[in-house]
């Protein structure tokens, strides 16, 4: 496989490759090398932190102590970002989790209990290549969810309709494939749904209705599985999953014959590792115009830094605070529509912040930024806080790692490892100059180019 | 400043002559809006500011039934007319509203409301109704819909706000010109920018687009940099972070900026506990910063062509709960402050406080979008029904 496909793809459902992994790949055929990324990815290992604050904890004397817990729980949700942002940088199953995080602005969903947030992460990384129907309903009956999108106060006597209008809209059909009536009849069928104390799924019945639904044109008394079930046979849902994917691995713009292609492969099983497959092993995922034209998010772009020069945080703080800077902070997406993509990544802020970035992590350049309280922020500090902070991001960053890995490569050979997007003339000009630099500069300068926000 | 002068100018500046043609023809992209003079500021108290105990209403039996003792009494107020008075924290905006450049909108709200935090901004910062997502905020849309360079809409902050997001068009976040300009200035921003070519078969290529956005962060940064770097208050405003946002939207109001809409937060307001003092101080915080930004206005005049709107995501419940506190309620009032306000003083009565929905709360009588439909069609001139996806009754405050 050519060097310039590998890379691509690597860059897709990964966060690039280097150098040394990819002389290991290049006598393999595509088919062998996709093979090989489903074979790794076939293991799911659950990513856990210590939650053992939370042991012998339970409804009854959980009141008593609530404040502190919802503090350390918080503490520990940060500790889970840091956790995963830590697997991101060194995946054992890369495409798995790169498929996680795909879901993860799919099923978009926010909680404060560390439990249900670990649980409802591990449920989207074990499925993230499995069914989709078993999926999704695996994510109706989570903790998390029923608590985001507030199935758990959906009640016979007081029906909420909430995440029944968003299983459609956002999660299976997309908007304008159902009607209002279809929403109603639907969330009657999730009604009774809800959670015990450690995030473990529980149907009240009293609160179910058992009454006759008609949905979709089908009359019964259904569950909320039959009905995830009925919109499962919609060819819809499946086209509207494969032109998901498609714009976050292939491109924002959609090729109609493409998605027709997945569309068949995916419809009516739903196995989400045998369309990806597909996608990776066709001829049409790396052709040129499909090559170099995404604009990474802030983790792909973080984590891909990552890829090429390893750093660590000394202060793991500074962690969210570069997440938020650059605009997506995991665990707290902006609302159940989630992150908006590509185009949606770049403001004049963000791309200052991008482009900067790797002096930030690697060259220990400043960074300005506001001390700036959420909502939950006590005004006792309010006063003493200034308005304008300037920290220095301290990293470590191991450049033994880039001179092992990529030294061997001549200044033209490292470009075109680092950068695969089309490059503008006049930068291209630019980077002829740039050669008298050292490597590492050189390398940091190529990190530092707007081509490089593109995958 | 004329617009052409500036662009002359600020091109000699950034020096090389290299520079010039994408520097005129960023600036010299068609705009379709139609642009006026007139300036609006909002405010968010984030939260859900208890609008109850900001606006008391000191005669009625069932408020104080409700709030017991943390329900605001006679003293701790001042009478703005028979039935309603103002926290004592608001002092300072007495002189606001006695000259009639205050008007206060009650309940506002919108239909079945949520009561969570973020969700309930998204909402209030979206334009959406409450079962409905959107990706782009209203003021995002209008910069859109006026084809506005990203400084258009100014964010005093670092992060850009949902609420200043478009689909073709960013705001600009910026707390310090000073600093975004010296940032930008740096050489290797210079070489990046100045040696772009415009390829044309990459200008619909998401690469084009990048490079655009530089640009534009450049353009913007020199621009509010030239403008602004000479302009100081003389008003001496409280020492805290909302003091100093206000001074620098005042600033650039004065400096002649064509930034229209501006953006600030003041956070802290949910009062779940003990909430009489906190309450007390952030209210206090907010009315002596209004006060000396509305004085500052005035002083450089241009307070006639500004518009401040203060709204909060939601008020609180009626009924004070278990710890001196109050929880997340829906509708609320919202503060407008201006010159020639049709309406000053009360736009409305309060809602009935016997008349409350299934939770306790009030309901609401105003949608806060009629708000930003009578602002977007009346002040600031544009086709409020493109930018919030829907038609709406306007008001008669200004």
């Amino acid at each position: 496989m050519k060097t310039k496909h590998i890379l691509h793809l690597y860059n897709r459902i990964g966060f690039g490759i280097h150098p040394k992994k990819l002389a290991t790949l290049k006598d393999l055929s595509k088919e062998q090398i996709v093979n090989n990324l489903f074979k790794e990815s076939n293991h799911f290992s659950p990513l856990q932190i210590d939650t053992s604050f939370m042991n012998g904890i339970h409804k009854d004397n959980f009141k008593s102590m609530r404040k502190e817990l919802v503090k350390k729980s918080r503490i520990k949700i940060k500790d889970y970002n840091y956790a995963w942002i830590h697997r991101l940088k060194n995946p054992s199953e890369v495409l798995r989790e790169k498929m996680t995080l795909f879901w993860t602005n799919h099923f978009v969903c926010e909680d404060n209990n560390i439990l249900y947030v670990q649980q409802y992460n591990n449920t989207l990384r074990k499925h993230a290549l499995g069914n989709f129907g078993e999926f999704i309903k695996a994510i109706s009956k989570e903790a998390a969810m029923l608590k985001y999108l507030n199935n758990k106060q959906n009640k016979k006597r007081s029906p909420n309709e909430n995440f029944a209008r968003e299983l459609m809209e956002l999660f299976m059909l997309g908007q304008g494939n159902y009607t209002e009536k279809d929403i109603k009849e639907s969330a009657r069928s999730f009604a009774g749904y809800n959670h015990d104390f450690k995030g473990n799924f529980k149907l009240r019945k009293k609160h179910q209705d058992l009454g006759i639904k008609t949905f979709f044109g089908n009359t019964g008394n259904f569950n909320g599985d039959d009905i995830i079930d009925i919109i499962l046979k919609e060819k819809q849902c499946a086209k509207f999953i494969c032109e998901k994917i498609y714009r976050y691995f292939v491109n924002d713009t959609v090729n109609e014959s493409h998605i027709q292609q997945m569309t068949t492969v995916f419809y009516p099983d739903y196995n989400i590792k045998k369309l990806m497959k597909s996608i990776l092993l066709s001829n049409w995922f790396y052709e040129e115009q499909n090559i170099g034209c995404k604009i990474k998010s802030p983790i792909e772009l973080l984590i891909g830094i990552h890829t090429v020069v390893p750093y660590t945080f000394q202060k793991p703080k500074q962690l969210l605070l570069v997440q938020r800077l650059l605009g997506q902070t995991l665990l707290k997406p902006p609302n159940v529509a989630g992150w908006k993509q590509g185009k949606g990544w770049i403001d004049s802020n963000t791309i200052v912040t991008r482009l900067r970035l790797p002096s930030v992590l690697l060259n220990n350049a400043e960074i300005n930024y506001s001390e700036k309280g959420d909502f939950k922020d006590v005004i006792t500090n309010f006063r003493k806080k200034k308005l304008k902070r300037k920290a220095f991001i301290k990293t470590t960053p191991n450049w033994n790692s880039f001179d092992k890995n990529y030294e061997p490569l001549s200044y033209d050979e490292l470009l075109n490892f680092i950068i695969v997007s089309p490059i503008n003339k006049g930068t291209k000009v630019l980077l002829e100059n740039y050669k008298s630099y050292t490597k590492k500069d050189f390398c940091i300068q190529l990190l530092s180019l707007p081509e490089y926000q593109l995958c | 400043m004329k617009r052409r002068n500036f662009i002359k100018r600020t091109t000699l500046a950034s020096g090389g002559t290299l520079f010039m043609p994408q520097f005129l023809k960023a600036f010299e992209m068609p705009s379709t809006g139609i642009f006026n003079n007139k300036k609006l500021v909002i405010i968010q108290l984030k939260g859900g500011n208890d609008g109850l105990n900001t606006v008391v209403p000191f005669t009625n039996d069932i408020y104080y039934q409700n709030r017991g003792n943390i329900a605001i009494d006679k003293n701790g107020i001042f009478k703005v007319n028979d039935t309603l008075g103002f926290h004592n924290s608001l002092k300072p905006l007495q002189k606001i509203y006695d000259n009639g450049h205050l008007s206060i909108i009650n309940n506002v709200g919108y239909p079945n409301p949520n009561r969570s935090h973020f969700r309930s901004t998204d909402i209030w910062q979206t334009a959406s109704d409450s079962n409905q997502f959107l990706q782009t905020g209203w003021v995002g849309r209008y910069l859109d819909l006026t084809k506005s360079k990203p400084y258009r809409a100014i964010e005093v902050d670092e992060n850009l706000s949902l609420m200043l997001k478009g689909n073709l068009q960013n705001g600009l976040a910026i707390t310090n010109p000073k600093l975004f300009y010296q940032l930008l200035k740096q050489p290797f921003f210079d070489r990046i920018t100045s040696n772009y070519t415009n390829d044309t078969h990459l200008s619909e290529h998401n690469l084009g687009y990048l490079y655009n956005t530089m640009i534009d962060a450049k353009s913007s940064a020199s621009y509010i940099h030239e403008k602004t770097k000479t302009k100081s208050s003389s008003k001496t405003y409280p020492k805290n972070i909302f003091g100093k946002q206000l001074k620098t939207i005042s600033e650039f109001i004065s400096s002649g900026l064509e930034t229209q809409v501006y953006y600030a937060a003041l956070s802290g307001f949910d009062t779940h506990a003990n909430q009489k003092n906190r309450q007390a101080k952030l209210l206090k915080l907010y009315a002596e910063s209004m006060a000396v930004f509305v004085e500052d206005l005035k002083a450089n005049g241009t307070f006639d062509d500004t518009l401040i709107l203060t709204f909060s995501e939601f008020g609180r419940r009626v009924q004070k709960n278990g710890s001196n506190g109050t929880d997340h309620g829906t509708a609320n009032n919202v503060f407008i402050i201006g010159k020639n306000l049709k309406k000053a003083g009360f736009y409305n009565p309060l809602a009935d406080l016997s008349d409350l929905d299934y939770n306790g709360d009030l309901k609401y009588t105003i949608d806060f979008r009629e708000i930003y439909a009578t602002i977007l069609d009346k002040w600031l001139n544009v086709n409020d029904t493109k930018i919030l996806n829907k038609s709406y009754a306007k008001l008669q405050f200004i």
